[in-house]
């Protein structure tokens, strides 16, 4: 039976194509599209999202397949205004000491911090890429805000002691819910930033982030201002493609 | 074969020299653009803001050698006029060159 379903979005006509067959061409189906049209939303209305809503997003997390079954994670689900504008101020006064230490552009240590971030960037090539740099920047400078006035956010907590890579795990739990969320008419933003706040030993206690947990990931929840899903464009990858004996590459 | 010279991979860029890296490039086109803002509102990057007054208020990107445009297209997802959009990846040389990237293109269905 084909059935091409349509919704109106976004004041357009949408049509979607159908879930578990492919014909070539044909439009995209209602999970692609859920996984093309997702952004990162950064400005929430202030509207609380309903309990079971939520409850209803872990429950995509908790299907989530990880290695060995292990489930290394566990989902801390934060919903008072104040205690997430608390941990914003923390986080925020953490990036300032970053900035005060490795920003060489402003710091008043001048020389010294060009060589201690030097040093750290070495150290912490990930943490301390030029894109996260200048998101602490930012923070610090209160220019970017945490949690962008989301009303619910979710922390994903790593068990450490999962099976082989518990922080892939975490990855896919959480795009688990991002998606589930999205379908479900609501806003998501992967906060990294809250990594953060293990240097706060209030934080790793009230939070339970104490051994064998800790600060991963954050997902901050709500219903976005404006519309801003959408397709975009993105950088095309090479990809290698053996087939044949031979190599070739694709795009 | 390396994908980095040795140089390339002792190298840490400076972050904020052009003449090593490259941020993000955001085109707008200012006759399609209403100032409405909601670029500037989203950019995680703070690289949009909006300026002039009445039918010259129009988004524009900051001026800095190198901004904080990751090229996420945030900004041309919320433009209902199809203002805005990034054009180009970052790339910021050395330890971190960009490798095995194109260019950008929305999403196709084969």
């Amino acid at each position: 039976m084909v059935e091409t379903l349509t919704e109106k979005k976004h004041g357009k006509e949408a049509a979607f194509g159908e879930m578990y067959v492919w014909r070539e061409g044909m439009d995209w189906n209602p999970v692609e599209r859920v996984i093309l049209e997702r952004r990162s939303v950064r400005k929430y209305r202030d509207e609380q999202v309903p309990e079971k809503l939520v409850r209803r997003i872990l429950e995509a997390g908790r299907f989530a397949p990880s290695a060995g079954n292990a489930q290394p994670w566990r989902f801390v689900v934060v919903r008072d205004r104040d205690m997430l504008d608390e941990m914003e101020k923390y986080v925020r006064w953490r990036c300032q000491i970053l900035k005060f230490m490795l920003d060489w552009e402003s710091s008043p240590l001048g020389r010294l911090s060009w060589v201690l971030s030097q040093i750290y960037i070495r150290l912490m090539p990930n943490k301390l890429h030029p894109i996260p740099f200048g998101a602490i920047r930012l923070i610090a400078d209160g220019k970017l805000k945490l949690f962008h006035g989301a009303p619910t956010v979710i922390f994903i907590l790593e068990d450490v002691r999962g099976v082989s890579k518990p922080q892939v795990d975490i990855g896919i739990c959480g795009q688990n819910m991002v998606l589930a969320a999205h379908s479900l008419g609501l806003g998501t933003c992967w906060v990294g930033f809250v990594e953060l706040l293990k240097f706060g030993s209030k934080w790793k206690k009230k939070l339970g982030a104490t051994w064998p947990y800790r600060f991963i990931e954050a997902i901050a929840l709500g219903y976005p201002v404006g519309e801003p899903d959408g397709m975009v464009a993105r950088e095309l990858h090479e990809i290698d493609w053996w087939e044949g004996g031979r190599k070739r590459s694709v795009f | 074969m390396a994908y980095l010279t040795l140089k390339e991979r002792m190298t840490i860029p400076t972050y904020n020299d052009p003449k090593t890296c490259r941020a993000g490039r955001v085109v707008i086109e200012h006759e399609k653009c209403n100032g409405c803002g909601n670029c500037a509102l989203v950019c995680p990057g703070a690289c949009l803001y909006v300026a002039g007054v009445g039918r010259d208020r129009k988004a524009y990107m900051v001026d800095k050698a190198v901004p904080d445009c990751m090229s996420c297209n945030a900004c041309a997802a919320i433009c209902k006029r199809g203002a805005i959009r990034a054009e180009q990846g970052y790339d910021f040389g050395g330890f971190y060159k960009a490798l095995h990237r194109a260019e950008m293109v929305p999403p196709r269905n084969f």
